[in-house]
């Protein structure tokens, strides 16, 4: 920006003004790449009608406003991916330190015949405190899950009753307005997920909080 | 004619009798931990040393009801957890079973069980041969 301005200074034709208006906005479009997947403005902004499974109350998606957002579908007899990503996203939450207080981890069950409160709330807390387990209705987790295009189905169930749910791996960040920014993918890894939910709290600092 | 098939199924006996140990070698065995009575996931890294190939086929543990190889894929951005019937290993072969890949599906336990205990599992291979191994159980978050 400095160089920019002082171009400002040594150029005095109007057209030339003009140009550096437009060399100058250009400026401020060059902000450095994300590590994670920028999906800003490609999804709606977070809103859902959910039971949290800590205390059995209702929650909406605007209640989490004013914290950095980290959405998550999964279930709890999932014993391999689901922890695998919540300890990953848990560990880069806690490496922000005292900010991590202003990040929450939503895990949505995506099997709730079998994903009790209690299961829930207890599977959440193996992952730390900003860890929030969430369940729905059949129609409120449908209707969750289109708005953000999330698949996921069930496996034909073993002579024990017990069946695989198969569900989207992607974990989808929302800022602290709730608007889609980031998308962290399996092959991220806690450190570049760490920078990023830095710079996005850093974005709106003490707002609404 | 009968003495003769006598024979040859007794050297069968014989034969599973000697079966014994896989020349293998298991490292890093770990399961992680999680609440209640949910399946837990088993990981190790297994390194074969036989001459010819080997094929690991199952497993079995005094602390669970239940254990399967399962693996862990994703397509299209969809993941979904298969049953293996076996996993291969060439002479000299590793192969990590890993968070995202295989494992181990550990079902139904019979005891509780802590982080920092060790628990046996015994891995099935092909000709009736079998290695136990200690797990060690690790916390939720240390993967």
């Amino acid at each position: 920006m400095t160089g920019c301005a002082a171009a400002a200074r040594v150029l005095g034709s109007r057209f030339l003004i003009l140009l550096l208006v437009s060399l100058l906005a250009a400026c401020g479009q060059n902000e450095p790449p994300w590590g994670l997947r920028n999906i800003s403005g490609l999804m709606p902004s977070l809103d859902f009608t959910l039971t949290e499974a800590r205390d059995g109350a209702t929650v909406h998606g605007k209640d989490f406003r004013g914290k950095v957002v980290l959405l998550y579908f999964g279930y709890t007899h999932c014993p391999d991916v689901c922890p695998t990503t919540l300890s990953l996203l848990s560990h880069a939450v806690k490496a922000l330190g005292t900010s991590a207080d202003q990040v929450r981890i939503l895990f949505v069950s995506v099997d709730p015949a079998r994903d009790t409160l209690a299961q829930l709330k207890t599977y959440a807390a193996a992952f730390g405190p900003e860890v929030v387990g969430l369940r729905g209705s059949a129609d409120e987790l449908e209707a969750f899950t289109k708005r953000y295009r999330v698949s996921y189905g069930y496996g034909k169930p073993d002579s024990r009753g017990a069946y695989e749910v198969s569900h989207s791996s992607a974990v989808y960040v929302f800022d602290r307005k709730g608007e889609i920014r980031l998308l962290i993918g399996s092959t991220d890894s806690a450190p570049i997920i760490t920078g990023d939910l830095q710079r996005l709290l850093a974005e709106t600092p003490g707002a609404s909080t | 004619m009968r003495r003769v098939l006598y024979f040859i199924v007794m050297l069968g006996m014989v034969m599973t009798a000697h079966a014994g140990q896989p020349l293998v070698s298991v490292d890093d065995a770990r399961m992680r931990w999680l609440p209640g009575d949910l399946p837990m996931a088993g990981y190790f890294v297994i390194t074969s040393h036989a001459p010819g190939t080997l094929r690991l086929l199952g497993a079995a543990s005094p602390a669970f009801g239940d254990v399967m190889v399962h693996r862990s894929l994703e397509e299209s951005g969809v993941t979904h957890m298969a049953h293996v019937d076996g996993v291969d290993l060439n002479p000299g072969q590793s192969v990590a079973f890993a968070p995202g890949g295989y494992h181990l599906m550990l079902m139904g336990r019979t005891q509780e069980l802590h982080a920092g205990e060790e628990v046996p599992v015994t891995l099935r291979f092909n000709d009736d041969q079998t290695l136990v191994v200690n797990f060690r159980v690790t916390g939720a978050q240390d993967e």
